[in-house]
């Protein structure tokens, strides 16, 4: 029965790679596969190769002594110490997902089939050591490359293999437990508390003793890094935290191993303590057909939804909303699009709240400037604070408010039988992320005006009046600003749909990789590419002008300048764009 | 009105619809049938305007799909098998967007008596996610009768649907096109086509096996039988099978 379950894995697995593999027969899947084996190769092979090259420069010594034999010991407890963490977590924050998860496909084929329990979890321990094998040699390559290309190799791929292997078990193991305690009728709270209070009593008793046993650090401990190490290593090994760490050290102790001999005997107690799990995930009576069911179902919903587009992605609306404002059925049909967008948003994104929150901070700053110099100080590096954080908005804002067509693709048959020309749906589609946003700047921008106090010394060109000067040329910029951002990513889900659905979903692969290599350095380029103009522009005028009519004149004077190239910018990216939507065939790309 | 000439449609090296010509004229109903695969949903959703033709030509009211979308577009309204919704809006919601889209002027008037019709009044403070399948469907066919269409195309429309459900929508396009709308529909079904069609046209693989009233399709693939229903014709004329 488990070779034909194993069949069904491994077919499943050649077929998955054979479709991979005859997808790079597509040029922009095969460009985006040779992007993703370059970034691979400059990335963690290369590395392997130099720590393979004996003549090659070396960073942190010799291939071979990869773990110093001084800091071993301490990396061993850390490892230790990190391991129980996540096994902590595994019981107190316990995964939604059942223990033993089965595709909907699999809980349709084989929960009815005549295959026994124990032959459904061998064959689901056995498919999750493929991704753990995976898994391994990825960790392999990010954490130890130089390893892999020395006499460690074994050391590293078996090391990582047996931590994500007892992770996995140990994840199957309380996951089955605690549906065995639901089952049992103990209610969430009683089994919250049963769990949190056994691991509250083990921790405050392992502190306590750690506490008593050991010595608070001195001025010589602190003196340098091996004497701080040599402390935190008899914190990390004495007492009763020597033996709470010690199952989690017998996993770890054939990655820390110098020779193959200590390797070897390193693997009986790890190997011991995985069977022990395996023994306990196997006699786990509990029922996982249901949970596993349930979860399928949700899965494939979710993958339903990404591939046609629904990128929304554990986000249901539950409860109606009322519109930010009443529409009336005369109008432009793009305002009928913010209406309908702004009806997606979270609900505090209102004009009353932008008002109150306005308020606010016109409030707030002059109370707190009037205390004195030193609250002036702090408001004014809040202000700096904003002002920072306003420019990330800027460039990251429109890559996730993705409240327009990258939202909306799901409907694009829907918006396409619209009596609405393309660049009109595009533009409506974008309204928006370009309120939304322009709105979260233009109150950071009021934030930094009222913040940033002439406390310090500051060269003429920020004066206070050229200050909220450009202040208000930057909320003039704001709103194209936005739009030409948003331009791009709404772009590449047009013009690269399949590309775009990719990156949208989990999972990896050379070519998703590259995909996703592409889109950000696209996005980045073009943006450059578009802002060069204006800027250039800008400069020119500015340099020009501030001679004859002054810098705050120049200023305004080279923002309706930028505005206007920007605003052709969006214009002309918003037909083209438009037109690209007209023309949109989803299915044509979705056809393997 | 209705008319598409030799449109193709074609995905890379693989034509999903060849050089298909057919005319619905006001108050008919064309059925559209076939085997999996011939190219029923993708005949509609080229004449629908949703995806473009590789050639041939497609006028909706006097308009050409390719060249006056807009206008086309206004004339239209199409119905996919699966009701496609936006899951942040109620059903109220719903038709106040699509009034703004096609500006239909105090569309409450037409929008309450709409609902009655369709029998989801009740729910029009709804979202989706609390709705059945069936309501869907009847929302979203609320939304395409808003603006009063003179063309309508249906994908399927008895998917998912109740027996009550299945007769409510069957008057509901009879009663459309006695009104003097041009409506084609695909379905399997072909009891329901036999019901509703005036006209029917059978695909294979794409290209056109037979068309016209269904007793003259009928006739054709009778071979002198008087008693041949629909489905009988449509084995004889597929050759019973996909392929």
């Amino acid at each position: 029965m488990l070779g034909a379950l194993l069949y069904l894995r491994f077919t499943s697995l050649k077929n998955l790679l054979l479709s991979r593999v005859r997808r790079l027969r597509q040029p922009k899947y095969l460009v985006a596969a040779i992007v993703g084996a370059a970034y691979f190769y400059l990335m963690f092979f290369r590395r392997m190769a130099r720590g393979h090259n004996p003549t090659a420069p070396q960073i942190m010594g010799p291939a071979a002594q990869m773990v110093p034999h001084d800091i071993a010991p301490l990396m061993l407890a850390l490892g230790a110490l990190a391991l129980l963490v996540v096994i902590i977590f595994m019981w107190i924050l316990p995964s939604q997902k059942p223990g033993l998860a089965f595709s909907e496909a699999e809980t349709a084929f084989l929960f009815p089939a005549p295959v026994t329990r124990r032959a459904l979890i061998h064959y689901k321990l056995l498919s999750s050591q493929l991704s753990v094998l995976l898994q391994s040699l990825f960790f392999s390559l990010i954490f130890n490359s130089r390893g892999l290309a020395s006499n460690r190799a074994g050391h590293v791929l078996v090391g990582w293999w047996l931590i994500l292997t007892l992770v996995n078990l140990h994840y199957m193991g309380s996951s089955l437990t605690l549906a065995r305690l639901i089952e049992r009728g103990v209610s969430v709270g009683r089994r919250r508390l049963v769990v949190l209070g056994s691991i509250l009593i083990v921790l405050v008793t392992t502190i306590g003793w750690t506490w008593r046993s050991v010595h608070a650090p001195s001025a010589a401990d602190l003196a340098g890094a091996e004497p701080l190490m040599r402390w935190l290593l008899s914190a990390l090994d004495g007492g009763l935290l020597h033996w709470v760490l010690f199952p989690f050290k017998l996993i770890l102790a054939p990655f820390f191993a110098t020779d193959v001999r200590e390797f070897l005997i390193a693997l009986i107690p790890a190997f011991l303590l995985l069977a022990a799990h395996y023994f306990w995930v196997l006699h786990m009576e509990v029922s996982f057909e249901e949970a596993s069911i349930a979860q399928a179902e949700r899965r494939s919903a979710r993958r339903a939804s990404i591939r046609s587009g629904n990128y929304r992605i554990g986000r249901t609306a539950s409860k109606a909303r009322r519109p930010a404002f009443a529409l009336a059925s005369a109008g432009k049909p793009e305002i009928a699009f913010l209406w309908k967008n702004l009806l997606s948003t979270r609900s505090f994104f209102t004009v009353r709240n932008w008002f109150i929150c306005a308020g606010i901070v016109i409030l707030g700053s002059r109370i707190v400037s009037g205390f004195g110099k030193p609250q002036q100080a702090a408001l004014s590096a809040i202000g700096i604070g904003v002002t920072l954080l306003n420019l990330y908005v800027l460039a990251f804002g429109p890559l996730i408010a993705r409240l327009d067509l990258r939202a909306d693709l799901a409907n694009a048959d829907v918006l396409k039988t619209y009596p609405l020309a393309g660049w009109r749906i595009v533009l409506g589609e974008l309204l928006a992320p370009v309120t939304i946003l322009t709105g979260i700047i233009w109150l950071g921008l009021l934030t930094s005006i009222c913040a940033i106090q002439s406390t310090l010394p500051l060269p003429n060109w920020l004066a206070p009046d050229l200050r909220m000067s450009y202040a208000l040329c930057f909320a003039a910029l704001t709103p194209p600003l936005v739009a030409l951002q948003l331009l791009v990513p709404n772009a590449a889900a047009i013009v690269f749909p399949a590309w775009f659905q990719a990156t949208r979903t989990r999972g990896g692969g050379i070519d998703l990789t590259g995909q996703r290599l592409i889109f950000v350095f696209g996005q980045i380029f073009i943006i450059l590419v578009a802002l060069i103009p204006a800027a250039l522009t800008a400069a020119i005028l500015i340099f020009v002008t501030q001679w004859l009519i002054g810098l705050m004149l120049a200023t305004i004077f080279a923002t309706l300048v930028i505005l206007l190239v920007i605003v052709g910018e969006v214009w002309c990216g918003l037909w083209w764009l438009g037109g690209r939507f007209e023309r949109f065939d989803l299915s044509a790309e979705q056809r393997p | 009105m209705i008319e598409v000439t030799g449109l193709t449609k074609r995905y890379g090296e693989f034509t999903a619809v060849h050089d298909l010509s057919f005319t619905v004229r006001p108050g008919e109903v064309l059925g559209l049938v076939g085997p999996n695969g011939a190219g029923k949903t993708t005949t509609l959703r080229s004449i629908g305007g949703i995806i473009p033709p590789s050639a041939g030509s497609v006028r909706i009211a006097g308009h050409d799909i390719a060249t006056d979308p807009v206008s086309a577009k206004r004339a239209l309204a199409f119905f996919p098998d699966e009701p496609r919704l936006f899951e942040y809006l109620t059903i109220r919601q719903h038709l106040a967007f699509v009034a703004r889209i096609y500006g239909v002027a105090h569309h409450e008037t037409i929008a309450q008596p709409l609902l009655e019709e369709l029998e989801i009044a009740d729910k029009a403070d709804e979202l989706p996610g609390a709705l059945s399948r069936g309501m869907k469907q009847k929302l979203a066919i609320a939304c395409g009768l808003l603006h009063g269409p003179s063309v309508m195309f249906f994908d399927e429309p008895l998917t998912g649907l109740d027996p009550l459900g299945i007769r409510r929508m069957k008057d509901s396009i009879l009663k459309r096109a006695q009104s003097g709308a041009a409506v084609v529909l695909s379905s399997h079904l072909l009891h329901l086509l036999e019901e509703v069609c005036s006209h029917v046209l059978i695909l294979k693989r794409g290209e056109k096996i037979a068309d016209g009233t269904i007793t003259e399709v009928a006739a054709r693939f009778s071979n002198g039988d008087p008693d041949v229903n629909l489905e009988e014709v449509f084995i004889r004329a597929t050759g019973g099978s996909e392929n």
